[in-house]
C-alpha cells in the first residue's frame, strides 16, 4: 500500500516545484499506472516511493508506516518490501543472468539454500530457464528487463515499482513485458508503473494517475487520456 | 556460484578481488604506505634507543653532592634523609673523606708523592653520590638538593645528561609529527585507491541499495580493501625496516665510539614486536578510516 498525502517536492537546484501538494492512495494489490509527459514529475514520484528523495511537505504513508522521518538505517529494510525495475535495465555485465538475479538474494543475507530454490523458479516465472548461464551482452533487451524483473521479484516484495521499463524495447517487446507485469500483479503484488506509453496504458485499460508539471489532473481508471 | 554472500569469506574474498583490479593504484598506495611508515619506524627505534641509552647513562652516571667541611654528622645524616625524601632520587651513597682520598690515590697509582701530608689534613670532602630514576629531571633535582642545609655544592657531569635529554626530546617531538604525516598522508592515498573501486563499482552498489542492502553490507568490502592494503603495508615495511635496523646497528656496534663505552643497543629482536603491532593497528585503523571516509557519498541514497 502507497498512500501520498498533500506531498510537494521541490529540488533545491530548480525554482518550481517538480511535485505539487499530490494526495493519492494504491492499495495493496492495485496495478497503477503514473503517465505524463516528460518532466512531469514521474520519476521523481517513483524516487520519493523509493525514498531515494525526500518530500519537502507532506507525508508517504508505505504499508502503513509514515516513512517521513524513517531513520537512514531502517531504509533499506523499507525498499525490500518493494522491487524496482529501471528503463536501462541496471544489469551488472560481469555476472550470469542466474548470479544476477541471486545477487539481490544474497546482499539481503538470504541462504544459498534458498537461493537455490527462489531463482529458479523466478526465471521460469519471467520464461528465462534456458539463458541461466548467459551473460547480459549476449541477451535482447527484452531479455535483460525480464532478469531485472526477475531480480525485483525475487525476494518476493510486497510491491513492484517500474520507471518506464519499455522505454527501451520494441512496441511488441514492451507488451511483453506489460503482460509479465500484469502476470506478477495477478500473483498479488501491487505494480506501480511509470509510462508516458500511450498506446499501451489505453490496451491495458488500468487505474491511470496523470501528471501534469506535478500535479495529479486525473486518477481514474481507462486510457492515457481518459475513459475508453 | 559457490560464494557465500553472508560469510567473512566473502568480505574476504571481495576485498582481495578490489585490490587486484586495481592492482596499479593498490601498490601505489602500499608504496607511498611502507614509505611513510619507514620514516616513522626510524625514528621510533631511534627514540627508542636514545631513551634505553639515557636509562645505562643514568644508571652509571649520578651527581655528586659536596658536603660541607663544617657540617656535623647529625647533620650529615640528615641530608640523606632529606635528599632520599626528593622525587626521581634512586639511590643515595655516602662517601667519607678517607673514600675519596683512598680514590684520587688509586687514580694517582705511581705518582702518590703528589699527596704527601694529605693523610694528616685530607683536603678531600665527603660527598653523597646520588642516582635518578627519571633523568630529564636532574635540573630540578639539583635545585632542590642545593637548597639543603650543608650542601656546598653539586659535581656532575652535567652535559652528557642535558644533550642526551634534549636529543631525545627532538627525536620525540619528530616522530609525533611523522606519526601525524603517517595518518594524514596514508588516508588521502588510502581514500583515493578506494573510491576508484568504489567508482568501478557504482552500479553493484546503486543496485545492492535497490534490493536493501544495508549499509555496513555494502561497505564490508571497501573495509577490508582498506585493511588489506594497511596490513600489507605493515608486513613490508616491517621487513624493510628489520634489514637497515641490523645493517645500522651492526655498524655502530663496530664503532669505536660505543666500544668506548659500556653502553648496549636494542637488538631488534626486543623491538620488532613492539613495532609490527604498532604498524598493525595503523595500518588497520587507516584502511577502515579510509574507506568509511571514502564510501560517505555513495551511501548516503
Ligand atoms: N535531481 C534533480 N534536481 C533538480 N531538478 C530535478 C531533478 N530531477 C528532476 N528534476 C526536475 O523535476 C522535474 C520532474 O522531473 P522527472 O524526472 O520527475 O520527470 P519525468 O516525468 O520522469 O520525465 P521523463 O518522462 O522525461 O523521465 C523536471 O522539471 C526535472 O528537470
Ligand atoms: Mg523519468
Amino acid at each position: 500500500m502507497i498512500e501520498f498525502r498533500n506531498v510537494s517536492k521541490k529540488y533545491n537546484s530548480s525554482d518550481n516545484a517538480a511535485i505539487h501538494n499530490a494526495t493519492f492512495k494504491i492499495n495493496k494489490g492495485e496495478f497503477a499506472f503514473l503517465v505524463g509527459s516528460s518532466g512531469s514529475g514521474k520519476s521523481t514520484m517513483i524516487k520519493l516511493i523509493l525514498k531515494e528523495e525526500e518530500p519537502t511537505s507532506g507525508k508517504i504513508i508505505i504499508n502503513g508506516k509514515d516513512t517521513t522521518f524513517l531513520k537512514p538505517s531502517k531504509v533499506p529494510y523499507l525498499r525490500r518490501s518493494m522491487g524496482v525495475v529501471f528503463q536501462d535495465f541496471r544489469l551488472l555485465p560481469d555476472k550470469t543472468v542466474y548470479e544476477n538475479v541471486a545477487f539481490a538474494m544474497y546482499v539481503v543475507k538470504a541462504t544459498p539454500k534458498h537461493v537455490r530454490r527462489q531463482v529458479p523458479m523466478v526465471l521460469s516465472l519471467v520464461g528465462l530457464s534456458d539463458k541461466a548461464k548467459v551473460y547480459p551482452n549476449e541477451l535482447s533487451g527484452g531479455e535483460q528487463q525480464r532478469v531485472a524483473l526477475a531480480r525485483a521479484i525475487v525476494n518476493n516484495p510486497s510491491m513492484l515499482i517500474a520507471d518506464e521499463p519499455t522505454g527501451n524495447l520494441d512496441p511488441n517487446t514492451a507488451w511483453d513485458i506489460m503482460g509479465l507485469l500484469n502476470d506478477i500483479n495477478l500473483r498479488g503484488t501491487t505494480v506501480v508503473v511509470a509510462t508516458h506509453a500511450k498506446d499501451i496504458v489505453d490496451r491495458m485499460n488500468k487505474r491511470v494517475i496523470r501528471i501534469d508539471k506535478g500535479n495529479i489532473i486525473r486518477d481514474e481508471k481507462g486510457g492515457y487520456d481518459g475513459e475508453i | 556460484m559457490t560464494v557465500r554472500y553472508n560469510s567473512i569469506g566473502y568480505l574476504i574474498a571481495e576485498g582481495f578481488k578490489s585490490v587486484f583490479k586495481q592492482k596499479k593504484m593498490t601498490g601505489a598506495s602500499i608504496i607511498i604506505m611502507c614509505a611513510t611508515m619507514f620514516m616513522f619506524g626510524v625514528f621510533y627505534l631511534l627514540g627508542e634507543n636514545v631513551n634505553y641509552v639515557m636509562k645505562q647513562v643514568e644508571n652509571q652516571q649520578g651527581m655528586r653532592v659536596i658536603i660541607n667541611d663544617d657540617a656535623t654528622e647529625t647533620q650529615i645524616d640528615d641530608l640523606k634523609v632529606k635528599i632520599q625524601q626528593i622525587d626521581n632520587v634512586s639511590t643515595v651513597t655516602f662517601y667519607s673523606k678517607e673514600d675519596a682520598l683512598a680514590s684520587m690515590k688509586s687514580i694517582l697509582g705511581d705518582h702518590q708523592d703528589l699527596m704527601a701530608g694529605y693523610d694528616e689534613d685530607n683536603p678531600f670532602p665527603a660527598s653523597y653520590f646520588v642516582t635518578l630514576t627519571d633523568l630529564t629531571q636532574n635540573s630540578k633535582v639539583q635545585e632542590k638538593i642545593l637548597d639543603l642545609d650543608g650542601v656546598d655544592e653539586i659535581s656532575t657531569d652535567n652535559d652528557t645528561i642535558a644533550n642526551l635529554s634534549k636529543v631525545a626530546q627532538s627525536i620525540q617531538t619528530v616522530t609525533l609529527v611523522l606519526l601525524s604525516l603517517l595518518i594524514v598522508i596514508s588516508i588521502f592515498i588510502i581514500v583515493y585507491t578506494i573510491k576508484l573501486t568504489v567508482y568501478a563499482r557504482r552500479r553493484e552498489i546503486s543496485i545492492m541499495k535497490y534490493v536493501g542492502a544495508t549499509n555496513s553490507f555494502i561497505r564490508g568490502p571497501f573495509i577490508v580493501e582498506g585493511i588489506i592494503i594497511g596490513i600489507i603495508s605493515a608486513f613490508v615495511t616491517i621487513g624493510i625496516v628489520a634489514l637497515s635496523y641490523n645493517a645500522v646497528l651492526d655498524r655502530v656496534l663496530e664503532s669505536s665510539v660505543i666500544k668506548s663505552l659500556t653502553i648496549s643497543l636494542y637488538g631488534f629482536s626486543e623491538l620488532i614486536l613492539r613495532v609490527l603491532i604498532v604498524y598493525i593497528i595503523l595500518g588497520t585503523v587507516i584502511g577502515v578510516l579510509g574507506s568509511m571516509i571514502s564510501m560517505r557519498k555513495y551511501l548516503k541514497v
